[in-house]
């Protein structure tokens, strides 16, 4: 078994996990009894996926995954910070 | 020493061997984080399994990521393109989740939409009373 192919198996065997994971977070976003339920959950998802571009970057050998990945990642806390100002004041502010 | 791989160095093969291992503990922590955000009572109790999801399931294997695709020499040049993505992807979830979930905790206590359900005292209440006062 060559490098190449052994990297290959070993990130298509961890596909299943990523799922499954995946779909439980999703329950969570949908059915989450308060907005900060569902935000929590989207963080989750979305710092899930940097680690899912990661594995397909690597698989795929396209290196520009990487810079979404570091975009989804910021998106994230952007979400978080005015999400919780909303909650907060009642407003989003400048 | 036997290399499990003839066509890397020694070097390469250590860092490929603690990639993997880093890789296996994000996709655990990840299944064990989602199981834990769907089981969870409460909101306050939830979010140790979403540190458990963001620390221990995408900072722990990004850098494992990094030390796995810098040592395997046959992606050629975008090697560096997805270890510096990476690292740096992991360098700024390990800055900004924690202060994102910090800030939605607080807004979620002081704007009451979460109840405090099963409590013993809460002073940080306690304490916003004494200030309204």
């Amino acid at each position: 078994m060559t490098l190449e192919s052994f990297i290959s198996t070993f990130i298509v065997a961890l596909l299943p996990a990523f799922l499954i994971s995946l779909s439980l977070y999703a329950i969570r976003v949908i059915k989450g009894p308060s907005i900060t339920d569902m935000v929590l959950a989207i963080d989750c998802v979305t710092y899930d996926l940097c680690f899912l571009m990661g594995l397909l970057s690597i698989l795929f050998k396209i290196g520009f995954l990487m810079v979404a990945a570091l975009a989804l990642a910021l998106w994230a806390y952007v979400l978080d910070v005015y999400v919780a100002k909303y909650l907060e004041a009642r407003e989003v502010g400048d | 020493m036997v290399f499990l791989f003839p066509e890397l160095n020694i070097f390469e093969e250590i860092a490929l061997i603690i990639g993997i291992i880093l890789t296996l503990i994000g996709v655990f922590c990840d299944v064990i984080g989602s199981i834990g955000m769907v089981r969870f009572p409460n909101f306050f109790v939830r979010l140790h399994a979403a540190t458990v999801g963001t620390i221990g399931g995408a900072v722990y294997p990004l850098f494992g990521v990094t030390l796995m695709s810098l040592a395997l020499n046959y992606l050629g040049v975008i090697r560096y393109f997805i270890a510096t993505g990476a690292f740096l992807t992991a360098i700024a979830i390990v800055l900004t989740a924690p202060v994102g979930s910090h800030a939605l905790a607080r807004a979620a206590h002081r704007s009451k939409t979460v109840p405090v359900e099963p409590k013993v005292c809460d002073f940080l209440r306690e304490d916003e009373r004494l200030i309204e006062e």
